[in-house]
């Protein structure tokens, strides 16, 4: 594992997909005619490569701008590219759902009645470019790379949530996507499982350099995976303040004592602790 | 050898552990002969990762901590280890020599101590019995710790026959959670009250009907009476499990059944799935059904024998009925619960609409499905029996019918008796068909439960 | 705005569809019952249905009739009937299965195996044994209902949430007020379930009991119920009637389901926040 992580690590210098360009987004919700502004004339660059944080209290609209990225709902203005292709823009409110953009869902959406190795050859199945024995024969390289070895004939319920996360990624990178959009998924999971769960994100990210746009609501977590932490305002959903890590790739778990970790961390709570504030004043709800 | 009071708690806390719990009294006492008890103190450490891995350990009472090596690749690292559950289990693994993870105690804790290699040793001369707590230790170390099979199979096996095969990570958690789930029952006072329940019952029939003899009980046909006509080689009213007669009336119920059943099922499936699956489709048929639902099927009766002439597709066509309004809407709820992220996420994966459809939608409603057909076989046991009675030559239906019309009292309740084994079975069949397809749930139940 | 919202409903595109739907089902209906007259073709099986114009016409001459009327009376009386005997019956019976293991571990197995043998089945036997026919409709109609009355209930306080009991323990309830207080409110909206479905039931079994004991102790004619009234229609030739039979007892039916579950609305009124 540890000879995979090189200095380089943390250099986005060898990714050349999956650039996200959010220009000028609006959404606004029409339910029973009133009109709510989830998202606010938002525009966030992504460079390729990079693990991007979308930090903001819960129920800030940071999910609509994931599910506009992904294609399941439209925009009612602005316009997003991935690698300066239009996904949805003027013409084009809505953008199509497609392997180059995978979401990583909040409850997890590996699929109960597939066995992991099932799950893991879905994409790939689906396209039908390549023959089944090359796609379980990819998956279950991806599988012993992750540590997933021994759970393929397991059913996803049959494992623990922290391993069954760890399922859902292997699931995205099996098609090769550009980006790998993630929904607060390990918003359900212990402080422990989750501190193992980041470094095991990591040491994915560092063999298989992909965009990640990462929802969450954690500062701690935000700060221990991302380059860089885009705080948004709440409801509507706006970048507020954009704080850069600059703390070297690769990283592990001592990384969190170190001054410099402190040192973001306290530039980034008082913005994030005012919108809590606002958010909870508002009479938002979890979820 | 420890004093009396003492070899008693070890022998308590022995049985109290899952994989000691089907051993015999026998072996157990063995087994307490090479325990010792220890204590230790709150936060004291039990052993370190890397230390010698000697013994085997069983909470008595406490709790420890008990953290796995990130090394052991296992899903979960952590629990908290309570009275009755072992731990330590690396000393019984087969090429593992050193401890696998930090153990502290977060409390006073008693504990009890076995040495591996003399347990082993012990079960070398009760292979049997050695494999059968192996293969628990086997399902407990994956229950509780989801680690990779390379560690399972470390579990030694004493008989060579049984060996490799029922190791076998998940085939042994069904087949041990089976055998202990039996023993827990048999166990239980469960099967004994069940036959407490079941003479209260049959003795309050035959009391009120052939000993007391009380008013209106008295014109009813006594447990006595019925069973007698029921297993005699030659029954007075002509019915019994010797005559053929009594199979040909099984034998038509079912074929009804099973005819109406399959229809239902191939037409109701489908049609319940394209509610669910198609808006439009729902938005224009769905009204209808709904219109036409709220009428109870046996108020079909009339129009069914109007519309189909003689007396076989009335009846088979009213427990068609019954039993496709059943499937088709619990299909269409079936899809309608699916959540929207598992479909979401096939879209994301590249999956077309119908592939969707057929990999999603189909095993997400299955559960549905499922409950569906139970209430489906069901209601089409019910609107059989009332077919049966008003029009339609021979089934069980007409049995109890006629038999009430020819005073011959006891057949009614065969009738009624062999109903409720034959529906009960039926169900049953349906229930299993369900497990055998959705092998995924079963398993997800069978942890669950513990 | 509630009338705009409803009348929006009602014109929205879902409901047109739905209206377009059952009118095509009538169209088809209305031809297919008259292809005889229209074609001199008869079509098979549609063809031997009385059309919905005639069941129409025959409906408005019974509306002024008392017999009919009495029909609807009589099968609602036995429903009601039933179904109170198996709620008061069943919702105890099924508590205390769930409060008392002993009790449960006698008497659930018995009941499991009374359990698969269909309401119906009963019929003969309990005519054997009950006095009068009403007596013995109202028994069937019970057991129709009672099954899964108790299931439900029995279901429903098992499952309560253990946090709920130990709160209350914690907070120094006894036992009758943790039943009262807990256990009670919370099986609620399982009894609700229970009984939406058991009137289901009891609806099929009034139907057909009163088809197959031939109208119960009041005699023949109409004052037989609504079942009897479809069988006596049949037996009497006037099809159209069978038909006004059937959509009476779906209307019967749908209304106790309604009334029952306005009642269950205002029984569990917490249901209503989430």
């Amino acid at each position: 594992m540890s000879a995979v992580i090189n200095e380089n690590a943390g250099s986005l210098d060898d990714v050349t997909d999956g650039a996200i360009s959010i220009k000028d987004v609006v959404k606004i919700y029409d339910p029973d005619g009133a009109a709510v502004m989830a998202v606010d004339h938002c525009s966030i660059e992504i460079p390729a490569g990079e693990i991007c944080m979308i930090v903001g209290p819960s129920g800030c609209g940071k999910t609509t701008l994931l599910n506009a990225i992904a294609g399941f709902h439209g925009i009612t203005s602005g316009s997003i590219h991935l690698d300066g292709e239009l996904l949805c823009g003027p013409q084009k409110p809505q953008a199509e759902p497609g392997s180059d953009r995978i979401v990583v869902f909040q409850n997890g959406a590996l699929f109960p009645w597939k066995t992991n190795l099932d799950n893991i050859a879905f994409g790939p199945m689906m396209a039908g470019k390549m023959s089944k024995a090359e796609i379980y024969e990819k998956a279950r390289g991806m599988m012993a790379d992750a540590g997933l070895s021994g759970t393929e004939n397991n059913y996803p319920g049959e494992v623990s949530s922290g391993l069954r996360r760890r399922v859902e990624i292997v699931r995205a990178l099996m098609n090769d996507p550009k980006v790998l959009l993630f929904d607060e998924p390990y918003r359900a999971l212990d402080s422990l499982t989750k501190s193992v769960m980041h470094e095991a994100l990591l040491e994915i990210y560092y063999r298989n350099k992909v965009t990640i746009f990462f929802i969450t609501h954690d500062l701690e977590e935000a700060i221990f995976l991302g380059h860089r932490l885009i705080i948004m305002s709440s409801r509507p959903c706006k970048p507020k303040k954009i704080v850069e890590v600059d703390i070297p790739h690769p990283r592990d778990y001592s990384v969190l004592t170190s001054t410099r970790f402190r040192e973001i961390m306290n530039e980034a709570k008082d913005v994030v602790h005012e919108e809590a504030q606002k958010a909870f004043e508002a009479g938002e709800k979890e979820g | 050898m420890p004093d009396p009071a003492n070899n008693s708690e070890i022998l308590r806390a022995l049985k109290s552990a899952m994989p000691f719990q089907m051993v015999p009294d026998n072996l157990i006492q063995e087994i307490a002969g090479i325990c010792t008890q220890q204590s230790y103190d709150s936060g004291q450490k039990i052993y370190d990762l890397g230390d010698v891995a000697d013994d085997v350990f069983i909470v008595v009472s406490g709790s420890v901590q008990h953290v796995l090596s990130t090394q052991t690749d296992a899903g979960k690292h952590e629990k908290t280890m309570r009275g009755g559950d072992v731990f330590g289990w690396a000393a019984v693994l087969e090429g593992q020599s050193t401890r696998l993870a930090v153990t502290v105690s977060i409390e006073p804790t008693q504990v009890l101590r076995i040495n591996g290699k003399g347990l082993i040793q012990v079960f070398k001369s009760e292979p049997a019995v050695g494999d059968v707590v192996m293969t628990r230790f086997a399902t407990l170390i994956n229950r509780e710790f989801y680690v990779p099979r390379s560690i399972a199979d470390q579990v030694p096996s004493f008989k060579q026959a049984l060996g490799a095969s029922s190791l076998q990570g998940s085939e042994v958690t069904t087949m041990a959670l089976t055998v202990y789930r039996i023993s827990t029952w048999i166990k239980s006072p469960r099967p004994y009250l069940m036959l407490i329940g079941f003479a209260f019952f049959l003795g309050f029939w035959m009391l009120s009907v052939e000993v007391w003899q009380l008013p209106r009980f008295v014109d009813m046909p006594g447990p006595t009476e019925v069973f007698t006509e029921w297993f005699s080689e030659d029954p007075y009213y002509g019915l019994s499990v010797y005559t053929p007669e009594y199979y040909k009336h099984i034998g038509i119920s079912l074929r009804r059944i099973a005819f109406a059943f399959f229809l239902a099922t191939g037409l109701g499936v489908p049609l319940g799935l394209f509610l669910g699956w198609s808006k439009t489709f729902r938005e224009f048929i769905f009204p209808l059904f709904e219109v036409l639902r709220p009428i109870p099927v046996l108020a079909w009766v009339p129009l069914a024998i109007i519309i189909f002439s003689g007396s076989e597709t009335p009846v088979v066509f009213l427990t068609f009925l019954a039993s496709f309004f059943a499937t088709t809407l619990n299909t269409m709820l079936g899809v309608e619960s699916i959540d929207e992220s598992y479909s979401r996420a096939a879209y994301c994966l590249g999956a077309s609409r119908w592939q969707t459809f057929v990999h999603v939608v189909i095993p997400g409603a299955m559960p549905y499905i499922f409950t569906g057909l139970q209430i489906s076989i069901g209601v089409a046991w019910f609107s059989l029996v009332a077919g049966e009675m008003v029009s339609g030559q021979y089934g069980l239906g007409y049995v109890i019918n006629t038999a009430y019309m020819m005073i011959e009292y006891p057949k009614i309740i065969i009738g009624m008796i062999t109903l409720g084994v034959v529906g009960y079975t039926t169900s049953a069949m349906v229930r299993m068909m369900g497990d055998y397809l959705m092998q995924w749930r079963v398993r997800e139940l069978a942890l669950g439960d513990n | 705005m509630t009338i705009s919202k409803f009348t929006d409903k009602l014109f929205s595109r879902a409901a047109l569809r739905g209206i377009v739907a059952i009118g095509i089902f009538m169209v088809f209906w209305e031809v297919g019952a008259r292809s005889e007259e229209w074609f001199g073709h008869r079509f098979p099986f549609i063809g031997l249905v009385p059309p919905p114009t005639d069941v129409f016409v025959s409906w408005t001459g019974l509306i002024a009739d008392p017999s009919y009327w009495q029909s609807w009376y009589m099968s609602f009386l036995r429903v009601f009937g039933g179904f109170m005997a198996a709620m008061i019956v069943g919702i105890p019976l099924g508590l205390l299965m769930a409060v008392n293991r002993t009790f449960y571990g006698m008497a659930f197995p018995s009941f499991e195996v009374l359990r698969p043998i269909p309401p119906l089945a009963w019929v003969p036997a309990s005519i054997i044994f009950w006095p009068t026919q009403e007596l013995s409709i109202a028994f069937v109609t019970f057991l129709g209902a009672f099954y899964t009355i108790v299931i439900n209930v029995l279901g429903g306080a098992k499952s309560i949430n253990k946090q709920f009991l130990q709160a209350a323990q914690s907070m120094g309830a006894s036992q009758w007020d943790i039943f009262r207080r807990i256990v009670l409110p919370a099986t609620l909206p399982s009894i609700v379930v229970g009984s939406a479905v058991g009137m289901g039931i009891t609806w099929e079994v009034v139907v057909a009991a009163e088809m197959i004991s031939g109208g119960g102790s009041s005699g023949g004619g109409a004052g037989g119920g609504l079942g009897f009234f479809i069988w006596s229609s049949y037996v009497g030739g006037s099809y159209e009637q069978i038909i006004v039979g059937m959509i009476s007892i779906g209307i019967a039916g749908y209304i106790s389901s309604e009334l029952l579950r306005q009642l269950g609305g205002l029984l569990t009124p917490w249901l209503k926040t989430r």
